[in-house]
């Protein structure tokens, strides 16, 4: 339908992986590409490594880099506090004592004056510079000729904040924040690197974005910022408040982000990109008076703890209008510049936006669902409000492209042979717009008369499969219908999985698949799963019932022999290994290469020796009523969760196939309005985020 | 309309920028809780918002307040982070005068063209008022402990005498009938009660949400609490407690804020929802009359307004006052023969309560919208504050 975003890496598309049978290459081989040989490693330099980025990126890169025995050269000036020492406490949570005593013992510390390097520093064989000093163009220069003068051969890539590759004259490698933590990485380099595909062999998401002033992250993060902080100096709505509402309707709070981060820093940070950003681009990037006030006092957005804030603001309709207007008017504004320079593959601009600044659905999406003559109205009422930006930097055409697959498929791609179709989906939680661009690659195989399709992620952007976004169960929570509704369609869409198609496939590649995607993918007439990805129904723990089909679609392709297995996943909660769930769950788990090579057998017709698993369409009426074993059984929330949850199992089973769609949506529907569900996990954050 | 010449030509009154809380009876509200100071620029900027006003537009902040409160060392820049807006201030203060004057003192700022656009933000907390501990050597305890408010009304250093006291002796020197004050105690019920209704009070008066420490909802703060309807037989059967002083024919504390901008001409048109209306600022005069015979001084300050100005009480088209008892209006009326019942039309202090600074401030807001209602003319605003002070000031709308 589009490209592949794996495609703007160099590495070929998700197609190919499976008609290959294997990943487009390995962390080994690029390992020895840029670092060298086993046995005469080269080293990583970090320099800033003290620093918020140097630090985070000292973690995340140590402890990916550590098994393949690179050094890790933490550089930065005396008397710097040690930002590196902090991270150990997250290192031995994400990876036990044990690990992160080994990923801290391959880090070698060296203190260096900014001019002379320390004499130590050769001796560990410098490969790759990772840059990480402050933001003055000058100084970052400079660094670089005394790195290139010692070591001639030596890659370099910028985290810098804003400035474009042409004037570092390196490539740039622009993280996101929590740095230790964020995969995402915007890349600057003339064509795809070892580097990069090595970030992407390492399980981190390289994104390649076009080599302009500031990033697509710091773009729509920043520009979101900045339009919040002229919403505020024209209606003096608190940074507070203004968070709540942003954060209600796109899902960032822009405010409270800087402060977490650090405002002095990060509000520093965020003008200097708009500055830079108002001299190329004009009024529309320039910082308001407010922001500026707030990075040379270095103050906080929000109040001081003694004067937590006392008057409440609300909006009225007309308000919400003007609110939007002054808020996605600047930001659909700054996306036809990035989208008028072809910054990067849409899919990518989009889920930058959704990764790494929080946005409950990208901005491309949120402009698709618009339309293109919304969007152009929003800006033009941005504009009366705002007229100095109407001057330059809009480019209106840009959005008359809206109806292409770029842009209808931002989440979910189809690709085929003439026989095989493989839809990848890189959107880790499940949501309306996941639904109906699923729905459109299942029409555009079928009209290319595909009958056979590998569903998976997509190797790149999505790592993992968490579930279904609960964000869109906001609305059912004082509606049962529109839960029922909701559970309804996407089911619909799951049934299109078994029912559409000869064969198809669900294909696990990431670390996990959890509830409403686990429910999705066993729609498929084979589920295969590289052997340690982690399955899940973790609905009870919420507590929300399984709203496509989890209560009793897996449990009519299994032996009855395994039902307790099954009533005990979804009643615990637990994941169990896609090894441990081999024939009630999966059909087939292995390691990643013979899992890519099964799906293609499946898919292609081979000879793969699986049986089938038939679909019972009939009633079951010997699902077990209780089961042993279950934790936390004195937690009443939990009880009650169950009791819920084996209603809508006994009942959805007790149905035909045919009925039992309607049963299952009606329990999840109608347990969305519960007091149980309202005070849980989804309700929780439906009050916090939804209630302002 | 007479024309005489306003006292600052270079300052106006934005029409349509103002606004007030309403004022809830002491005790009675969440605001019975907060931190007024912080309230009060919280609620400025809301109003500000409201009417379309930035608050990037002040450039300075006169605050009148009374009563101390957590922080008031920090006065007029504290207020105005609250509000959102690190803008210099200053601090008004004298009792139930401090609302006039410090839209005086606003309209002095920008008359001098010191600032083009100069916030006054008045405010009050009279319930749980703090306690002072002072070392008074002339006192035979030699230190003495006072609750601000009620220690207050209840001894006037300068005479030693009560508050109230001064209702009871001004009414005996004018002679006035305790029918007559319960009669016009009764009007200015009806008035307050009509202008409610009407909606008037809603072009006025703004509502709040008021939260607690944890963000929730402590309370809505929507209406004069503590004012109900009354009959004229329930005035007439209350207990005097002085001459013509009952329960109902005097005010209650109260707490609140209320905020006008002063402006320069351009600049009042650029901000003003209506720029074709002109509101200017003619003339004030504070008087202090004879030991406690306090609500005489009212009428007093007004006859040396119109000496000075050459106006008269023919020439007013608003007439509205603080009169904190009823007695105030019935000696005004005596002194400058005028008919009470054509004065605080909208309502009035006796009735929504008195929350000190801001009181006087709601009532030139309320003035001026009345005055705007009725096509313009001259805006006399006066009343009583403590230490035996009439103050009077006189607007003008066109």
């Amino acid at each position: 339908m589009r490209s592949s975003t794996l495609q703007t890496l160099g590495l070929g598309s998700v197609f190919e992986i499976f008609q290959n049978g294997k990943l487009p290459v390995t962390a080994e081989e690029l390992v020895e590409q840029i670092f060298g040989k086993a046995d005469n490693r080269g080293a990583l330099v970090i320099s800033g490594a003290n620093g918020i980025v140097g630090a985070g990126k000292t973690m995340q890169l140590g402890s990916r880099l550590e098994p393949f025995g690179i050094p890790i050269v933490a550089l930065d000036f005396p008397g710097v506090p040690d930002g590196i020492a902090k991270q150990y406490p997250g290192l031995v949570k994400a990876f036990g004592k044990g690990n992160a005593n080994k990923v801290m013992g391959n880090i070698i510390k060296y203190s260096y004056d900014g001019k002379t390097l320390p004499k130590g520093l050769a001796t560990h064989n410098p490969k790759f510079l990772l840059e990480a000093i402050p933001e003055i163009l000058d100084i970052k220069k400079e660094h670089y000729k005394t790195f290139r003068e010692n070591f001639p051969d030596i890659d370099i890539w910028s985290v810098t904040s804003g400035f474009p590759s042409s004037q570092l004259g390196v490539g740039i490698a622009h993280p996101a924040f929590p740095h230790e933590v964020n995969k995402i990485w915007e890349i600057v380099e003339p064509k795809p690197s070892a580097s990069s595909k090595l970030l992407w062999a390492l399980g981190l998401i390289p994104m390649q974005v076009s080599d302009n002033w500031a990033f697509v992250l710091d773009v729509l993060f920043c520009g979101l910022t900045l339009a919040a902080s002229r919403f505020n100096e024209a209606t003096n709505m608190p940074f507070w408040k203004t968070d709540k509402y942003i954060r209600k309707f796109y899902g960032p709070n822009p405010f409270r982000a800087h402060d977490a981060i650090g405002a002095a820093g990060a509000t520093f940070l965020t003008w200097s990109c708009l500055h830079h950003l108002s001299q190329h681009y004009g009024e529309l990037f320039t910082p308001t008076d407010i922001l500026v006030e707030k990075k040379d006092g270095g103050m906080n957005w929000y109040p001081l703890d003694h004067f937590r804030p006392m008057v409440d603001w609300s909006m009225n309709e007309e308000e919400i209008a003007e609110f939007n207007s002054w808020i996605l008017g600047p930001l659909f504004q700054m996306t036809s510049i990035m989208l008028h320079e072809n910054r990067s593959h849409l899919s990518q601009m989009n889920l930058i936006g959704e990764l790494c600044a929080q946005f409950s659905k990208g901005v491309l999406a949120v402009t698709r669902n618009l339309g293109a003559a919304e969007v152009k109205k929003i800006v033009n009422n941005y504009h009366k409000l705002h007229p100095e930006a109407a001057k330059q930097a809009w480019y209106p055409e840009v959005y008359d492209k809206i109806d292409s697959p770029e842009w209808q498929q931002l989440y979910v791609n189809a690709e085929h042979d003439g026989k095989v179709g493989v839809i990848s989906i890189n959107r880790e939680s499940y949501n309306h717009d996941v639904n109906a661009e699923l729905n459109r690659a299942i029409d555009w195989l079928k009209s290319n008369n595909i009958e056979n399709v590998i569903v998976t992620g997509d190797f790149h952007i999505s790592t993992q499969m968490v579930g279904a976004d609960t964000t869109e169960f906001f609305p059912a929570i004082e509606d049962a219908n529109i839960g029922i509704e909701l559970s309804k369609a996407w089911s619909v869409t799951a049934r299109r999985l078994n029912s559409d198609f000869k064969t198809s496939v669900g294909f696990i590649n990431g670390k996990r698949c959890l509830g409403g995607f686990l429910e999705l993918m066993v729609h498929c007439h084979y589920l295969v799963a590289e052997e340690n990805a982690s399955l899940g129904m973790p609905e009870v723990t919420l507590p929300v019932i399984p709203g496509m089909e989890g209560c009793h679609w897996p449990l009519r392709k299994m032996n009855s022999t395994n039902y307790k297995n099954f009533l005990y996943f979804i009643l615990s909660g637990k994941s169990v290994k896609a090894k441990d769930a081999k024939g009630w769950l999966t059909d087939y788990a292995g390691n990643m290469e013979d899992s890519i090579k099964m799906a293609w057998k499946l898919a292609s017709d081979a000879d793969h020796g699986l049986k089938k698993r038939e679909l019972n369409e009939n009633c079951i009426l010997d699902i077990p009523t209780e089961i042993s074993g279950l934790d936390n059984m004195e937690d009443e929330t939990i009880t009650d969760a169950r009791k819920a949850i084996m209603a809508c199992i006994q009942n959805s089973c007790k149905a035909t196939l045919a009925d039992a769609i309607s049963v299952q949506a009606k329990h999840s529907g109608d347990f969305m309005t519960t007091k149980l569900c309202k005070k849980g996990v989804v309700g929780s954050a439906y009050t916090k985020t939804w209630k302002v | 309309m007479k024309v005489v010449e306003s006292m600052f030509p270079n300052a106006r009154i934005p029409y349509g920028t103002w606004g007030s809380s309403y004022f809830p009876a002491w005790q009675t509200s969440p605001l019975a809780e907060v931190n007024i100071g912080q309230f009060a620029g919280e609620a400025m900027a809301n109003i500000l918002g409201k009417r379309k006003v930035s608050r990037k537009e002040l450039e300075y902040l006169v605050i009148g307040s009374t009563i101390p409160w957590h922080w008031k060392f920090w006065n007029g820049p504290a207020v105005a982070s609250c509000m959102g807006q690190r803008i210099p201030g200053f601090q008004m203060e004298q009792a139930c005068a401090t609302g006039l004057s410090s839209v005086i003192i606003a309209g002095s700022e920008v008359n001098s063209k010191s600032y083009d656009v100069a916030g006054v933000l008045t405010f009050d907390r009279t319930s749980d008022s703090p306690v002072g501990v002072f070392p008074e050597r002339r006192s035979y305890r030699r230190t003495e402990v006072i609750a601000d408010v009620w220690d207050n009304f209840n001894f006037d250093p300068s005479t030693g005498g009560t508050m109230m006291a001064t209702a009871g002796l001004a009414a005996r020197k004018y002679k006035i009938d305790k029918k007559e004050v319960d009669e016009l105690t009764y009007l200015r019920y009806k008035q307050y009660f009509n202008a409610k209704n009407s909606g008037f009070l809603d072009r006025v008066l703004f509502s709040f949400d008021v939260l607690n420490v944890q963000g929730k909802l402590l309370g809505t703060i929507n209406e004069d609490i503590g004012v109900r309807e009354i009959s004229l037989q329930t005035l007439t059967d209350q207990r005097e407690l002085d001459t013509c002083i009952t329960s109902g024919t005097q005010t209650h504390a109260a707490d609140g804020m209320a905020t006008l901008l002063v402006a320069s001409p351009e600049k009042s048109k650029e901000l003003s929802s209506r720029p074709e209306i002109n509101i200017e600022f003619i003339a004030k005069v504070d008087v202090r009359t004879l030991p406690g015979l306090m609500p005489e001084a009212p009428g007093m300050a007004v006859q040396k307004l119109l000496q000075r100005t050459g106006l008269t009480m023919n020439d007013m088209k608003v007439v509205k006052n603080h009169n904190p008892f009823a007695v105030n209006d019935a000696i005004f009326a005596k002194t400058m023969n005028y008919d009470w019942a054509k004065m605080n039309n909208t309502g009035c202090s006796l009735v929504w309560g008195h929350p000190q600074a801001p009181t006087l401030t709601r009532i030139i807001i309320e003035a001026l919208e009345e005055a705007v209602d009725l096509g313009g003319g001259y805006v006399l605003v006066f009343g009583c504050a403590a230490g035996d002070v009439g103050t009077a000031g006189i607007f003008r709308v066109s």
